[in-house]
């Protein structure tokens, strides 16, 4: 070996050290900042941990002036909200994906024009779409379907209340349209990443188009699609301005939709700028720590759904 | 506070950085040694007084008036009907939920209520303004006083919160039958977006709150008696004190001031200086600006009081306001 070779090798060692060094630490930071965020947010709501307890997830009652903290409502309803966010979302989300990479592969304008779009919404600052939901969309919601389904179906508790528009139901439209842009974005970039083979096997054995959309291109994307949804959920599970915009803002466990409701993100932006003795702020951090925990949750449920789904299939994207 | 900080500018060339971050954080921010100083329409706590660093001493200076009043929408229907504390911490209560209920109709007996259901707004952010509400419908109900309170946010027994004062007027403006707390400068600044209603006062009057009847409410409960700046304002409230005055015609009963907050050592000659000077501005000079954005001037003797006040601000043990 000449000595400039071997000079060669030493350099590429060297740089080869720090780059795993640098990718490294950048990998631990993440780790720390988890570690990080979860001592804070523990040892900020320490008083109302102590003075609490676990009842503390199971009470109904939020009452700064009598110092009575419990977060029952705001789990309810963020859970609620987030599985309404869904519910319209999804299905939307996913014809929008299938157009872009199925339908409109010749329409290459149309594709071009609704991809960047959909890209441009992810980007709508959240406070914006609150404000069109308030002074747009619920006034919409509320004549043309919150009161015909009232006055029509009021006899189930789901349709029960008074609809007024300030409620679950058009907090769940808004963050259905606020997930819509992120998952069906992710969504079309995974079907488009299914292989044309798989298509072109499934034509060639007589396939209609939605057979092979249905047999062939969904089921392979299947866990891309539920990491897509996951990303969806957890917008919604956070999202903060524009439902508080729109829920208001009233701690109430209903079943009916078009009942009042609060979230924790909600909670903690409305009154962590007030709260104006310790243990108020305290039991406002813990909602804080419950919302982490229960992003945590959800995402190792969702985790072991899509194992459970995907165990034993071929799904590759 | 935040119009003052502009006009000031204009006026002085000083620049002052304003947050509106709302009364509670106001206050736990110039607590916790945050900030320079702060604003509130809630003065100090006890608990807020005996979390401050020992040996500070935090001045209270009100530095204008501001009012609540109840925004309703009602189609066809506009500004004036009447309320009285009573009936307005029925309807926040959940007691009374019609517009056409008995009691709402003896008061409002050609007002032609609509047999439609009350949709109750509050703030959801805690704010000054809620603060002088619930201190007024604790005054004007003992089931309030005992089951909710008084409070920058409170456990609302019914209703929709909706965030800021902006937020609660958007609210009512979109939701027909609607009412709820709304701090007047808002319906000055926007008098065609919002129709509200008018309270009785301790004489028996139904006053609709105006720049000059909110003067006069301050007149009647913000002048006597206030302690100086260093004392304890916990309890200070016009509300209270004007409840049952039975002399004063014209006075709006749910009126209130805006305080700010500053430490009595100020740290930094430069800064201590600067904020002496704004606030000595908004007392003294920014009075005749307030009106306009809907906040009434305040009376003579309580300028002087914060003149006082002002004057005691001192860096190093040397008073800071050098001016006349």
């Amino acid at each position: 070996m000449s000595d400039s070779q071997s000079s060669r090798a030493g350099f590429k060692l060297k740089g080869d050290t720090l780059l795993k060094g640098t990718v490294g630490a950048a990998a631990l930071a993440i780790v720390a900042l988890i570690v990080a965020l979860a001592y804070e947010l523990y040892r900020g709501s320490a008083q109302s941990i102590f003075q609490f307890g676990l009842p503390f997830l199971v009470g109904r009652v939020w009452d700064p002036v009598h110092q009575i903290f419990g977060a029952l409502p705001f789990i309810y309803g963020t859970v609620f909200t987030s599985v309404l966010a869904l519910l319209f979302g999804l299905p939307i989300s996913l014809g929008i994906a299938i157009f872009l990479s199925e339908k409109a592969k010749s329409r290459r304008t149309m594709k071009y024009v609704i991809g960047t779009l959909v890209e441009l919404l992810a980007a709508v600052p959240s406070v914006i779409y609150g404000f069109w939901g308030l002074f747009f969309l619920k006034p919409l919601l509320v004549t043309y379907i919150e009161t015909p389904l009232h006055a029509n179906l009021g006899f189930i508790p789901l349709f029960a209340g008074t609809p007024f528009g300030l409620d679950f139901f058009t907090a769940g439209v808004i963050l259905a349209t606020m997930i819509i842009p992120t998952v069906s974005a992710v969504s079309r970039d995974i079907l488009n990443a299914v292989p044309n083979s798989q298509r072109e096997a499934m034509y060639s054995l007589g396939a209609t188009n939605w057979e092979v959309i249905r047999g062939a291109v969904l089921p392979y994307a299947r866990s891309g699609i539920f990491g897509a949804t996951i990303l969806g959920l957890g917008r919604a599970v956070g999202e903060t301005m524009a439902v508080t915009m729109v829920i208001g803002n009233a701690p109430r466990i209903s079943a009916s939709l078009f009942s009042g409701g609060y979230t924790l993100a909600a909670v903690i932006a409305n009154e962590f700028t007030e709260a104006s003795y310790p243990l108020y702020l305290s039991a406002l951090i813990e909602i804080g720590l419950v919302l982490f925990f229960l992003a945590l949750a959800i995402n190792i449920f969702a985790r072991f759904l899509v194992w459970r789904i995907t165990r034993g299939t071929r799904t590759r994207v | 506070m935040s119009e003052w900080t502009f006009a000031y500018q204009a006026v002085t060339g000083g620049q002052v950085n304003y947050a509106a971050v709302g009364s509670g954080a106001g206050i736990s921010q110039v607590t916790a040694n945050t900030v320079d100083f702060g604003e509130s329409d809630a003065p100090l706590t006890a608990a807020q007084y005996s979390a401050l660093t020992s040996g500070t001493t935090l001045l209270t200076i009100p530095i204008s008036d501001s009012a609540v009043i109840p925004a309703y929408n009602l189609p066809n229907i506009g500004n004036g009907i009447q309320f009285t504390g009573a009936v307005l911490a029925q309807i926040f209560l959940g007691t009374i939920t019609q517009w056409n209920d008995p009691a709402l109709v003896a008061l409002n007996p050609t007002a032609n209520l609509p047999a439609h259901a009350i949709t109750v707004i509050h703030r959801s952010d805690s704010s000054g303004t809620m603060f002088a509400f619930t201190d007024y419908l604790s005054d004007a109900s003992a089931t309030w006083k005992t089951q909710v309170g008084k409070g920058t946010a409170v456990n609302w027994p019914v209703g929709l919160g909706c965030k800021g004062n902006a937020g609660v007027a958007g609210c009512i403006e979109n939701t027909p039958y609607s009412i709820g707390p709304l701090e007047i400068a808002y319906q000055i600044q926007n008098p065609t977006l919002i129709n509200y209603g008018s309270v009785r006062n301790g004489a028996g009057n139904y006053v609709l709150a105006n720049l000059t009847n909110i003067q006069t409410a301050v007149q009647a409960g913000g002048t006597a008696g206030l302690p100086p700046g260093n004392g304890v304002w916990t309890s200070v409230s016009i509300i209270d004190n004007i409840f049952n005055d039975t002399k004063d015609a014209t006075i709006y009963p749910i009126t209130t001031f805006t305080y700010a907050l500053v430490y009595l050592s100020q740290t930094n000659q430069q800064k201590g200086s600067a904020i002496v000077n704004f606030i000595w501005w908004i007392v003294n000079t920014g009075q005749s600006a307030g009106g306009a954005l809907g906040y009434p001037p305040l009376p003579a003797n309580v300028v002087a009081l914060d003149d006082t006040t002002l004057r005691s601000v001192t860096f190093n043990g040397t008073p800071i306001y050098t001016g006349p």
